[in-house]
């Protein structure tokens, strides 16, 4: 036997469909649920039986039928236009609101994590009072702050998610950016002489990415409740917008007559967070993260 | 001796938070973007009235020095006056205040069983039917959020079992029972929320614990299983635990916002949303730096009693 | 034989793996006999830390047992319930686990853990417990001091710790131990001293023990029949003389073959094991025949049952009568004697103290030492002796608080990131994990081309390819991710990230032992061949005496962060011997080396004295106060050895006992020198 043989690399697996059969459970229900939700919300404004802020489609104040699934307002929209109308507001508006978060939380915290020093010790402090607020007082004041110029500007919406979330994320992305930093391959980049901003492009944002991608599934889940709540105080999108918490807020008073005109996006919003959670939570599994799904 | 530094450090860096959180409202508030009065006032301004404001507000001075005496008045429990009514700010809160802490105290009363029960369920029936009908249950629940369960659960109580009634609002002429039915719903709104969070915390940290070399060592040993569980697992999942409830008593503070709101409970919560509507700045100032100060100090007694419970610094 | 204690018969577990299960143990069967000590040897995932927890009835909810029944004091461990079992756990048969410091609970006393087992098993009322306890410890050699039993597990060190474990396994006489890889998570030294102290309990209580290790070196010593497991088979069950001087089964020989001898003075490396162990991809027969170099196509077609190979052995292999050790025919390589070619690198009173003020701690005291071109030079101590903090100074990760690095004649900054991109090029670190040398998410061409790019400004798929086969790997790995390759094929592409780079330099620290033996065996030949064909220098770390032995030419031995001994590879491992070099050379465990007898040595307190030897506190030939208040001079030997010691160099010839147990006289030594 010879020591110095060329050693050959035993063969690749790979497939698809396999792939597919090993996720969880719950990655694959979350999935599909997200998809019947894409799906309403690009195609929805082409089929929806009624224009969102049309009036006059029925009784008003009449429930459950055939024609209206969701029932009519006292203004006499259609309810389940109106849901199907919102879909793609309340999508968008929550996944780019999660995203610049995430964009501006990774950067911030994995710099602050592999730099450190003052800077680090610093924006970690800021970030700490930042968390102290809670999210919705942030949100609130933020939107006070902003002026009434702007309220009801879907970009200040945009904003103030990612104001909230940015702090948070850039937390996580540290403590993953220190834990990093000590492996290493990235004293190897040290040694070689790299820049932080090399190495945090080349080292630490692969190896975060996984995390980053399960935190963003996470916040992104709970993205259309924050919007929901701020329409549900009237701090969010202006009416007639058919915003999903705006509308449970618009139709609560009249919960006793129909209750149907407030469950109806009640069921849109949660099933919309629902698939968004098992889908963090079989992402997490598939990459071996665990999670702690929920609000802080 | 490391041990009381460990808490005095940890107290002045929550000290120190506090006074960014101070700053940041602050500057948000009154220093950001362009004029105060004209904000406060918004489309109803006119000269006058808005040069009324600016002195009243004392805007003619410049921003740190405003800033100051804010904080200067925050420390000495002096919070100005409110705008709307012009009543002093502490006497609008302190009402308020007692409002909510009775409604906090009671939702931890319902929060707690609701919370441990299922959790040990859980973790003892680990990857059995028990354990995930729970993990469904919560997982859905996780997802309405607060406004809406609340919604529901006056649909459930108050049109089809109409046990309570829709609107808590409560006075000090309010008897016992009257506080009590008034705060059920919006109690057991917060309870769930804080619960269904806390229960996936305290399964996943039960079983770690009880998949860990030490649990499996106490068996090998020949202990019962009772003993194993009492005495090896749980205090060693406590601590993980108080975290959650730290955490959940910060949701609290944010959560009573919408749900007071919802059951126009007179608290601290819709207080806050009020103020922001009618933009009386020095309420919605003195409101949140009230909410900021109970999240960090949750959180330094959660850290300050996971280091007093943790043998490797009491007796480091 | 007598009625064995424990018969394990037809075991076979799996482990629930996705929708299926995998079978980790197939039909194992052994038995102990009365204070025997069985030792249960093979690589990691073989299956016999399985076993282990089997003997005790114990199975994690993945685990399922197939076949196979345990019998314990006339009774099927397998099929009683949890009542029973507590009855039995701890009182009959008792455990002693892998890592002590998980293993115990971080919020409970000693004391009260070995309590609480006392109580489980009725062991009468409390004051007799405490005194029990006391007894325990004094017996495994930990203090029998009440305030000692009132510690929590952290206030220990791991030897300590591992102690109370063993204790907490003694507490009720148990008729039958399992020992999990008790030493695994120790230190070479510490995992001496418990060795020593179960030889000692051993030979004391007349316990029957099952020892499971990956160590076969280790077992020799201690156990009195070994099986060898692979793949979770049982392919050899032996006395442990006979299984050293003549292995039956391939896989033995193999294992036996890749330990690295520290007696061995011809500097070739061990004989590694061919290929890989590939779990999910076994044949139907044996499952070691891909790796085997007599197997026939026969062999991965019939299964291989364990057959009688003589009086006492066993054997899985229906090959063993015919095959035949060819000799080693390797030629021996002459130890090159490195004429002083020029000097590359020049350590001058280097010191590093970590922190400030009152906390501040002194890693590395006024060190000096040189490299020449091409030499090797092998940093050798436990851990905590300051080998990878000076490893850590030269690659400019830690600026020294004293002294100056130059190489090549010119001073080195102390930060890295104040040095030249030559200086940097020239210099290449090798870490010891190779899980965490590599990035996970990035491939291995870009791992490779990334410091050519860097210090070349340009990086080609040929030179991506050239490197690989400069450590012996395909070009094809250069598409893979780390997490697709073994632990030795990272190791290799962590040295050829090195290597690319050009350096003069390569530092290694400690790059074998996260390694399996068989794996360790074939790395150190690529760096035998690397050493003489590129003629790189090096500063290799290791706690390995014996891989030191087969690659160094000089050898500097640290402790406590002072150098005690320095000099060619040949003097360091002859008399005289600096006492703290013995006493590494004295723990190195060796097959079927008579263990020293000696009194189980108990746990000492170990403080540095702030003007004294470094050693003294722990030196067995300590002097007296001269150790703790002198700092020693430097003793040197004609041929250049450096020794720090008060002793003279006669002294410490006339004590040196090593390798023979027996003490040698000075004349003979004299005649040697």
């Amino acid at each position: 036997m010879s020591i110095e043989t060329l050693t050959a690399p035993p063969s690749r697996w790979n497939g698809l469909l396999p792939l597919w059969r090993q996720t969880p459970l719950s990655f694959r229900i979350g999935l599909i649920i997200l998809l019947i939700h894409f799906v309403i919300a690009a195609t929805g404004p082409f089929w929806a039986p009624y224009g969102y802020s049309q009036m006059g489609t029925g009784r008003p104040l009449s429930g459950m039928s055939w024609a209206h699934p969701f029932g009519v307002d006292q203004l006499g929209r259609d309810i389940f236009s109106r849901v199907v109308h919102g879909a793609h507001i309340v999508i968008l508006l929550s996944l780019s609101g999660t995203l610049l978060g995430l964009i501006i939380g990774a950067v911030l915290g994995l710099l602050s994590g592999y730099v450190g020093g003052w800077f680090d010790e610093i924006l970690q402090r800021f970030l700490e009072a930042l968390i102290s607020i809670p999210f919705l007082v942030l949100a609130l004041i933020a939107i006070a702050a902003a002026g009434p110029e702007l309220s009801g500007n879907p970009v200040l919406i945009v904003l103030v998610v990612a104001l909230v979330y940015a702090p948070r994320i850039a937390r996580m992305a540290r403590t993953v950016a220190v834990d990093i930093a000590t492996r290493d391959y990235v004293t190897v980049a040290r040694l070689r002489g790299e820049s932080a901003w090399s190495v945090m492009r080349r080292e630490l944002l692969p190896n975060a990415t996984s995390v980053l991608l399960v935190e963003f599934a996470l916040r992104a889940g709970y993205a259309p409740v924050l919007i929901g709540s701020l329409g549900f105080l009237g701090f969010g999108l202006r009416p007639p917008t058919p915003e999903w918490g705006l509308m449970i807020s618009e139709n609560r008073a009249l919960i006793m007559i129909t209750p149907i005109t407030v469950l109806g996006p009640g069921l849109a919003l949660a099933s919309l967070v629902v698939g968004l959670n098992l889908f963090t939570e079989g992402l997490a599994r598939i990459l071996g993260r665990t999670v702690k799904l929920g609000v802080q | 001796m490391t041990i009381l530094k460990l808490v005095i450090r940890r107290s002045l860096m929550s000290v120190v938070t506090l006074l960014l959180v101070s700053l940041i409202i602050f500057s948000m508030l009154e220093v950001l973007p362009g004029d105060v009065a004209s904000r406060i006032l918004g489309r109803d301004a006119t000269p006058e009235t808005l040069e009324q404001l600016r002195t009243e507000l004392g805007l003619d001075r410049p921003a740190p020095v405003r800033y100051l005496s804010w904080l200067g008045g925050l420390v000495t429990g002096d919070l100005g006056n409110s705008l709307a009514s012009s009543r002093p700010v502490s006497e609008i809160l302190a009402p308020r205040i007692l409002n909510t802490v009775l409604l906090s105290v009671y939702a931890f009363l319902i929060y707690l069983p609701l919370t441990f029960i299922p959790a040990l369920l859980q973790a003892l029936h680990r990857d059995r039917a028990t354990d995930h009908a729970f993990s469904v249950v919560t997982l859905v629940l996780l997802s309405v959020p607060d406004f809406l369960l609340a919604t529901i659960l006056l649909l459930t109580f108050v049109v089809m079992l109409p046990l309570l009634p829709a609107i808590s609002l409560v006075d000090a002429s309010s008897s016992a029972w009257e506080y009590l039915r008034a705060m059920t719903l919006p109690a057991l709104t917060l309870a769930i929320v804080m619960a269904v969070y806390a229960v996936r915390m305290l399964r996943d940290n039960l079983i770690e614990v009880l998949d860990s070399d030490y649990i499996r060592m106490a068996e090998l040993k020949g202990l019962s299983r009772r003993r194993v569980l009492l005495r090896h697992a749980l205090p060693n999942a406590l601590v993980p635990t108080l975290n959650v409830t730290a955490l959940n008593l910060a949701y609290l503070v944010g959560g009573v916002v919408v749900v007071e709101k919802v059951f126009s409970y007179p608290g601290f919560g819709s207080l806050l949303v009020d103020s922001l509507q009618l933009r009386d700045l020095p309420v919605v100032e003195a409101t949140v730096m009230i909410a900021a100060f109970v999240y960090v100090v949750a959180n330094l007694i959660a850290d300050v009693a996971a280091i007093l419970l943790n043998p490797r610094l009491r007796n480091g | 034989m007598d009625a064995p204690v424990i018969a394990v018969e037809g075991l076979s577990v799996s482990y629930r793996q996705g929708a299926g299960f995998n079978r980790v143990v197939d039909d194992v069967s052994f038995s102990v006999a009365p204070g025997e000590v069985f030792g249960l040897v093979g690589e990691s995932g073989c299956g016999k830390s399985t076993i282990a927890l089997q003997l005790l009835g114990y199975r994690t909810p993945a685990m399922r047992t197939d076949a196979g029944t345990i019998s314990f004091d006339g009774r099927d461990l397998l099929a009683l319930d949890r009542a029973e079992l507590d009855r039995i756990r701890g009182a009959r048969i008792a455990f002693v686990p892998q890592n002590p410091t998980t293993a115990l609970n971080p919020g409970i006393r000693v004391g009260a853990q070995i309590d609480e087992i006392l109580g489980a098993h009725g062991y009468g009322e409390a004051g007799r417990r405490v005194d029990r306890a006391l007894e325990l410890f004094g017996l495994v050699g930990l203090p029998s001091r009440p305030d000692f039993l009132r510690r929590y597990p952290h206030q220990l060190s791991g030897g300590q710790q591992q102690r109370v474990c063993i204790a907490m396994a003694l507490a009720c006489d148990p008729a039958f131990v399992v020992l999990d890889e008790p030493t695994t998570g120790l230190d070479v030294t510490t995992q001496e001293q418990i060795v020593a102290l179960l030889i000692d309990l051993r030979a004391r209580l007349g316990m029957s023990m099952l020892y499971v290790t990956h160590d076969l070196g280790l077992l020799s010593q201690i156990a009195d029949r070994v099986g060898v497991m692979y793949a979770g088979r049982m392919v050899e069950i032996a006395p442990t003389e006979e299984l050293f001087t003549d292995p039956k089964h391939p896989y033995t020989r193999g294992l036996i073959g890749s330990i690295p001898r520290i007696e061995d003075k011809s500097g070739l490396p061990a004989r590694p094991l061919r290929g890989l162990l590939q779990r999910h991809n076994l044949p139907k027969g044996c499952p070691f025949a891909p790796r085997c170099d007599w197997a026939l196509p026969e062999c991965f077609e019939d299964r291989q049952e364990l057959a009688t190979a003589g009086s006492a052995r066993e054997v899985a292999c229906w090959r063993w009568p015919e095959i035949e050790v060819p000799e080693d025919a390797r030629a021996l390589v002459e130890s090159p004697e490195v004429e002083q070619a020029g000097n590359l690198l020049a350590i001058n009173d280097v010191s590093v103290i970590y922190g400030s003020g009152r906390d501040a701690f002194t890693a590395l005291r006024e060190i000096s030492l040189d490299i020449g071109e091409g030499e090797t030079v092998a940093l050798v101590g436990e851990s905590g002796s300051g080998k990878s903090t000076l490893a850590r100074a030269v690659a400019g990760l830690l600026a020294p608080a004293g002294g100056e690095i130059r190489l090549a004649g010119k001073a080195l900054a102390g930060h890295v990131k104040d040095r030249t991109p030559e200086e940097r090029r020239l210099i290449q670190f090798v870490f010891q994990n190779p899980d965490a040398s590599l990035n996970p998410r990035a491939r291995i061409a870009k791992a490779l081309s990334r410091p050519l790019e860097f210090f070349f400004g340009k990086s080609t798929a040929e030179n991506v390819t050239a490197a690989l086969a400069d450590v012996r790997l395909d070009g094809k790995y250069a598409a893979r991710f780390p997490d697709e390759l073994s632990g030795g094929e990272r190791q290799r592409v962590a040295i050829a990230r090195g290597l690319v780079a050009e350096p003069t330099l390569l530092l290694c620290d400690e790059i074998l032992s996260a390694l399996d033996v068989s794996v360790q065996a074939s790395i150190l030949a690529l760096l035998q061949r690397l050493k003489t064909e590129r003629g790189i220098a090096m500063l290799f770390i290791s706690h390995d005496l014996a891989v030191v032995r087969m690659l160094a030419d000089r050898v500097c031995v640290l402790f406590r962060g002072d150098i005690m001994e320095l000099g060619r590879r040949d003097q360091i491992f002859a008399a005289p011997f600096h006492p703290y070099t013995h006493s590494l050379l004295e723990a190195v465990p060796t097959p079927l080396k008579p263990h020293p007898r000696r009194e189980a040595t108990r746990e000492t307190a170990g403080t540095t004295p702030a003007t004294g030897c470094a050693y003294a506190g722990r030196c067995a030939w300590q002097i007296g106060d001269i150790c703790d208040n002198e700092r020693p001079p430097w003793r040197e030997t004609e041929e250049g050895l450096r020794i720090r010691c008060h002793h003279t160099l006669d002294e410490l010839s006339r004590r040196a006992t090593w390798p023979n147990a027996a003490p040698k006289q000075t004349e003979d030594q004299k005649v040697i020198q």
